[in-house]
């Protein structure tokens, strides 16, 4: 589903600064990533790069075979809205447009049919348990809300790949799980590729695998079995032995 | 670090965020320091100026000036709301709202004296510039650059109690809020104005009963109905922005498949969250351009009706008239020497026009055979006057003539044979302004003693060959004025006296018209932030370079062009109520007012529009 294959990116600038080197991934459709590392390792540059927000150095990565970063800007930009699907930490709403009309935009753009567009943010909203909060507008929820509205903006159009940067970022820990829970079961039972950049544990806990990144190169990768519980414990065995102590680590680090 | 280091130093280090309301500060002053230029210059402000015309400048001075406050008022208040953010983080510090208020009188005062001083050193560069222009296109002689001591003095004074003033006035802006207020300013909506069904109805029967009272009255019922209409007219505008505008938009957005379709979506949304703002900032613009286009308008309208008025009742080059003998024959031999010096052909008449008592009026009666060689000399049509016949001409063009009276009089002869009306004619060939009969030849020997006589001369230099201004102007000068008339040096004349006014008008006009310009700027600076953000979110999800800039100029396209369409059409009624006044056609003048404004408004659209579009777009990446 996903490849990326050697890819490093450096940024340019009176100080030339390299952000990865030589970074080799794969994820299988249906499988949930989570990557991991401290601040500043390129976590978030990697997932730029895979969202065709950031272009790579040197390397490529393929999605569904394809190289997304050879379209030409206006078809990147068709290509993100179709086939991709972003959670942001800072939720990224329009405090403009009520939470209805946020989930539709992206189908807006496209020019679907009205009842269509209806049809799906109602299946969705159920789906995630939002349809009371449907007609309300982005100061009048909570951040879980919120965040929940963003969830189903990114899934509306069943995307091929739903990204997350820190969704749990600002969320208090039953924001947070709610969340989690939500995105592990559209990953279940819609099995729609995920993956996820966070600095929490708990949060990280919840994918099938957890990729370790530190300065731009990877570390280590870790696999779930059954239980969540001893799976928590070995990442946070790993963040511990890539430096820092288990404790230091909090829910919230930006 | 003090407290005033903290307060300079944040408007020092923060040079684009009031780089808006600096500028506009600064283009105040020096509009109106230009103004203040032209009106102390020695060559106007002499003795020989027209007092009227001092009166004028006084009062278009104290007009900017009125302006100038408001303008700057709102610019400041403007700039002000879009920093809530900034005083909310402040408070959260600790800093009081008097430290707060205390801050801004201090940005403000820095902030008005360096745009006073930068305006007027500005206004200075530009002023050789702005007296030439003023020379050449108004025709007022012998503006030479001078030091203007009292105009840098006025505007220097008037401008520093001015920005003192409007820093006091900062206490009423900065009304207490909550603090909670302040810190989600960006993100809430000052509230959807609601529609009320009632005022959007009443919004359009105002202005159809304005348009419509304007565009029906004539004359002088024009002044009489000018006011009212104004203010009517003025609230159907606030009403059509804050009502009309409001209810159409939340029909749109009600229909979801107008509403859900593509970007209408992003563009209506954000259109109705800024109702509030966006409807005041409409009216005022509207308002604003509707005074220019209407200052504009009005005096060349002016220009054209007087100008026309001296073309219609002089039909010939030169004319000559005297009631008195004994000079007669030495002016006329002085005119055709001038003339023949400087090889000026030109055909002449002569005739002896005689005025008599009829009924109560003194009436002109021309004979048959005077009539036409007159009107042989400006290429009418000759006429045939039969015996007993009595024609009544009224001069073309001129609505004064008391026509109908005539038609009803009766003229006796000597013969005791009585003449009556029997034709009606237009004709531009003797000098009467006043309506007159021509009879034939022989009834014309037949007429009762004239009350009075007058000689009348007429030239009119031949077809293609112009008349020389210098000799118009030597002849005009050496004659008595109500003897002799040169249609070209009376033109002449007008345009000069003219000069002064317009330019007056004109630089009024622009003033207003720039500031309506301003509005708009002052509106789109406030809510790029706003847009920043938001098309950075929508970006990363996935948005075209066609698709946002269809957005946004959508967006800008509305902000500059509904108010001005509403202006335009204001400012159309206006001058065709104007026209009808004057009973004279001022179609081609306002066309050509208002397409200018248009232009350069377009023009300013492409300016606007790209600029923006280019920061949207810097954001984004």
């Amino acid at each position: 589903m996903l490849n990326v294959k050697q890819v490093s990116k450096i940024y340019e600038g009176n100080m030339a600064y390299r952000a990865l080197t030589d970074i080799d991934l794969t994820i299988e459709t249906g499988e949930f990533v989570g990557i991991m590392g401290p601040s500043g390792s390129g976590k978030t540059t990697l997932l730029n790069l895979i969202a065709t927000i950031d272009e790579p150095t040197t390397g490529e990565i393929l999605i569904d075979g394809k190289n997304p970063h050879l379209l030409k800007k206006e078809a990147l930009a068709k290509f993100r809205r179709q086939e991709l699907g972003f959670v942001f930490q800072e939720f990224n709403l329009l405090h403009t447009l009520t939470v209805e009309e946020n989930i539709v935009l992206p189908l807006t753009l496209d020019g679907k049919k009205v009842k269509e567009m209806k049809q799906m943010a109602n299946a969705i909203a159920e789906k995630l348990g939002i349809q009371e909060i449907m007609k309300k507008r982005t100061y009048e929820i909570s951040g879980g809300q919120a965040q929940r509205a963003a969830v189903a903006r990114a899934m509306i159009h069943t995307p091929k790949l739903l990204l997350a940067d820190e969704p749990t970022g600002n969320l208090d820990s039953k924001s947070s799980k709610d969340v989690m829970e939500m995105l592990e079961s559209i990953n279940q039972k819609e099995r729609t590729t995920m993956m996820l950049v966070t600095h929490d544990a708990l949060a990280a806990s919840y994918c099938n695998r957890v990729v370790f990144i530190r300065d731009g190169k990877l570390f280590s990768e870790i696999h779930r079995g059954d239980n969540r519980q001893t799976f928590f414990q070995r990442i946070i065995d790993t963040l511990s032995l890539m430096g820092g102590n288990a404790h230091d680590l909090s829910s919230i680090r930006v | 670090m003090t407290f005033r280091q903290f307060a300079f130093n944040n408007v020092i280090r923060n040079k684009r965020l009031y780089a808006a309301y600096f500028l506009s500060s600064l283009f105040t002053v020096m509009v109106f320091f230009a103004f203040a230029l032209f009106a102390f210059h020695p060559v106007l402000s002499g003795n020989d100026m027209n007092t009227t015309v001092i009166k004028g400048m006084n009062t278009a001075a104290g007009i900017i000036y009125v302006f100038s406050f408001f303008f700057i008022l709102y610019s400041m208040s403007s700039f002000l709301q879009s920093r809530k953010k900034e005083f909310g983080l402040l408070m959260m510090q600790g800093m009081s709202m008097k430290q707060i208020r205390s801050m801004v009188f201090l940005e403000n005062m820095v902030i008005g004296f360096f745009a006073t001083i930068s305006g007027i050193g500005l206004g200075l560069v530009f002023a050789k510039g702005i007296l030439l222009l003023a020379e050449n296109v108004l025709i007022i002689e012998n503006l030479h650059f001078y030091i203007p001591i009292q105009a840098i003095v006025l505007t220097f004074i008037s401008f520093i109690v001015l920005f003192f003033l409007i820093s006091l006035f900062v206490s009423y802006v900065l009304r207490s809020k909550k603090l909670i207020e302040l810190i989600k300013g960006d993100k809430q909506s000052k509230g959807e104005p609601k529609a009320n069904l009632f005022l959007t109805i009443l919004a359009g029967a105002l202005l159809a009963i304005g348009y419509g009272v304007a565009l029906v009255a004539e004359g002088m019922l024009v002044i009489a109905v000018m006011v009212p209409v104004i203010i009517v007219v003025m609230i159907g505008t606030y009403l059509l922005f804050t009502q009309l505008s409001v209810y159409v938009i939340r029909r749109l957005k009600n229909k979801e498949t107008f509403f859900w379709h593509k970007t209408n979506l992003l563009l209506f949304s954000d259109l109705s969250f800024r109702m509030k703002d966006n409807a005041r900032t409409f009216f005022m613009v509207a308002m604003v351009s509707t005074v220019a286009f209407c200052a504009i308008g009005t005096l060349f309208g002016f220009e054209s009706v007087l100008t026309s008025n001296v073309k219609i009742t002089h039909p010939n080059t030169y004319s000559y008239q005297t009631y008195e003998k004994d000079e007669e024959q030495a002016e006329v031999a002085f005119i055709q020497e001038t003339l023949q010096e400087n090889h000026i052909e030109a055909n002449t008449e002569q005739a002896l026009l005689r005025y008599y008592k009829i009924g109560q009026d003194y009436l002109l009666i021309a004979k048959q055979s005077d009539f036409n060689r007159f009107a042989e000399l400006i290429n009418e049509n000759p006429i045939k006057v039969n015996d007993g016949q009595l024609l009544v001409v009224e001069f073309e063009g001129v609505k004064f003539g008391q026509t109908d009276e005539l038609l009803k009089q009766k003229v006796e002869l000597t013969t005791g044979q009585t003449l009556e009306p029997s034709k009606l004619i237009y004709s531009r060939a003797l000098p009467a302004t006043d309506s007159y009969y021509v009879v034939s030849d022989h009834d014309y020997e037949y007429l009762p003693a004239p009350e009075d006589e007058m000689s009348y001369y007429a030239w009119q230099v031949i077809d293609g060959k112009e008349a020389d201004l210098q000799v118009s102007k030597k002849l005009s000068n050496e004659l008595p004025p109500y003897k002799f008339t040169s249609i070209e040096y009376k033109i002449y004349q007008l345009n000069k006296d003219f000069g002064t006014v317009l330019f007056i008008g004109l630089f009024i006009g622009i003033v207003f018209f720039v500031s309506a310009g301003s509005f708009l700027y002052f509106r789109l600076y406030m809510d790029v932030d706003g847009d920043k953000q938001k098309f950075k979110s929508i970006a990363k999800m996935g948005l075209t370079d066609k698709e946002l800039k269809q957005v946004l100029t959508r967006q800008t396209v509305i902000l500059f062009f509904a108010p001005i369409l509403v202006a335009l059409i204001h400012g159309a009624v206006a001058l065709t109520a104007l026209s009808h006044m004057f009973y004279h056609n001022l179609f081609t003048e306002s066309v050509i007012v208002l397409s200018v404004f248009f232009a350069i408004q377009i023009i300013y659209f492409f300016i606007v529009r790209f600029f923006y579009i280019k920061q949207i777009k810097s954001a984004i990446q």
